[in-house]
């Protein structure tokens, strides 16, 4: 079975060396995007993940407004998606689910293997 | 002092109570990233994913972790109270579906309970539960305080039930845990402001006080009440809260 597509959109790039390293060890694909302009130009090429993890502040066009442009997207509108964030903001958490999220996570509350484990569980 | 001064000085207030709490937020969000990134690395290490550790290794990576994991918590309770203490400043109230509120709620809390061994027990009410005119968010932040504290608060193997009832006058909410229950001394210290049970520093060093007078003020706010039972110590307790249809 070929490796499961995943795109992280992350701006830490400390945090994102984190999730590639681990994810790529747990046999995924990785592909990365700093902001949420990169990650579009990365659909725009043609990229089809298979899941996508999301951060929600980012430089120039933000998590949330990412989301809004992936789920206009024919090929992408049922595409897993799990914002990986350290906010917790319920107005964040409430917009996140009218946009189609999968899952919402707090990054403080999840290790590394966990969140692979939760991706795992989406893309079977 | 002239009318028109006093909402001049009212207004300078609240911009400093609201630049405040964004300076608050915003030095917890990056003291929370750093302990991301240190929880990660620790527990990876723990993993074996960087290579072999020895016993001792071990031992102290899993102090560290721990250690960590006690700053993260006391980090994620002082952004909650910091967010809870900002929606003080203003009410919204407008027509909600209360039970699906809650339905919500307890949906967003099941993974945490089930990571901790705790059964969440839920039964939908028999009636049908009007509609309500509340400020969604606040009623949302008294729902996630009681359930998340009946949780945090029981032990391993425990259950929390939850229950939504209507009469003609209001809808009455309830959270029940198996928890460590509340002394009697205590009883009328509950929703004090910082205040903290001893026990309740026994079970959890992490907290902040600022839970239950939070909720008891969003309650109030409503026209509702909040009050609770328990019958001691290792005996678990029930919490209540009613809103005006």
């Amino acid at each position: 079975m070929p490796n499961k597509k995943i795109l992280i959109v992350e701006d830490d790039s400390f945090l994102q060396g984190l999730m590639s390293k681990k994810l790529m060890a747990e046999g995924f694909e990785i592909s990365i995007a700093l902001t949420g302009t990169d990650a579009v130009k990365l659909l725009d090429g043609g990229l089809i993940p298979d899941l996508i993890i999301l951060d929600i502040l980012l430089p120039g066009m933000a998590g949330l407004e990412f989301l809004a442009n992936l789920r206009a997207r024919e090929a992408l509108k049922t595409t897993p998606v799990i914002i990986f964030s350290n906010f917790s903001d319920e107005k964040d958490i409430q917009k996140a689910k009218e946009l189609g999220v999968t899952e919402y996570m707090i990054k403080a509350n999840f290790t590394l293997d966990e969140l692979s484990a939760k991706l795992k569980t989406l893309i079977k | 002092m002239a009318h028109d001064d006093l909402i001049k000085e009212n207004q300078k207030l609240k911009e400093v109570v609201a630049l405040k709490s964004n300076l608050i937020s915003m030095t917890a969000h990056d003291l929370r990233t750093g302990a991301v990134a240190q929880k990660w690395i620790l527990k990876m290490l723990l993993d074996r994913d960087a290579g072999v550790i020895n016993e001792e290794q071990e031992t102290l990576l899993k102090k560290a972790y721990e250690s960590n994991e006690r700053s993260i918590e006391m980090i994620s309770e002082f952004l909650a109270a910091n967010q809870s203490e900002d929606a003080t400043l203003s009410f919204k109230f407008e027509k909600a579906d209360a039970l699906a509120l809650m339905e919500s709620v307890i949906s967003d809390l099941t993974p945490a309970a089930k990571k901790q061994g705790i059964k969440i027990i839920y039964a939908a009410p028999k009636n049908k539960i009007p509609e309500l005119k509340i400020d969604q968010p606040k009623i949302r932040i008294v729902l996630q305080n009681l359930i998340d504290n009946a949780i945090k608060y029981s032990e391993r193997g425990g259950q929390v039930q939850i229950t939504i009832n209507s009469d003609a006058k209001f809808v009455e909410f309830s959270v029940k845990d198996s928890g460590i229950g509340i002394r009697d001394e205590d009883k009328d210290k509950i929703f004090t402001k910082f205040f903290r049970t001893e026990n309740a520093k026994k079970k959890r060093e992490v907290g902040t006080g600022l839970g239950l007078p939070i909720i008891k003020l969003f309650v109030e706010k409503h026209g509702g009440k909040v009050w609770f039972s328990s019958e001691g110590v290792g005996r678990g307790s029930t919490f209540y809260f009613t809103l005006p249809l």
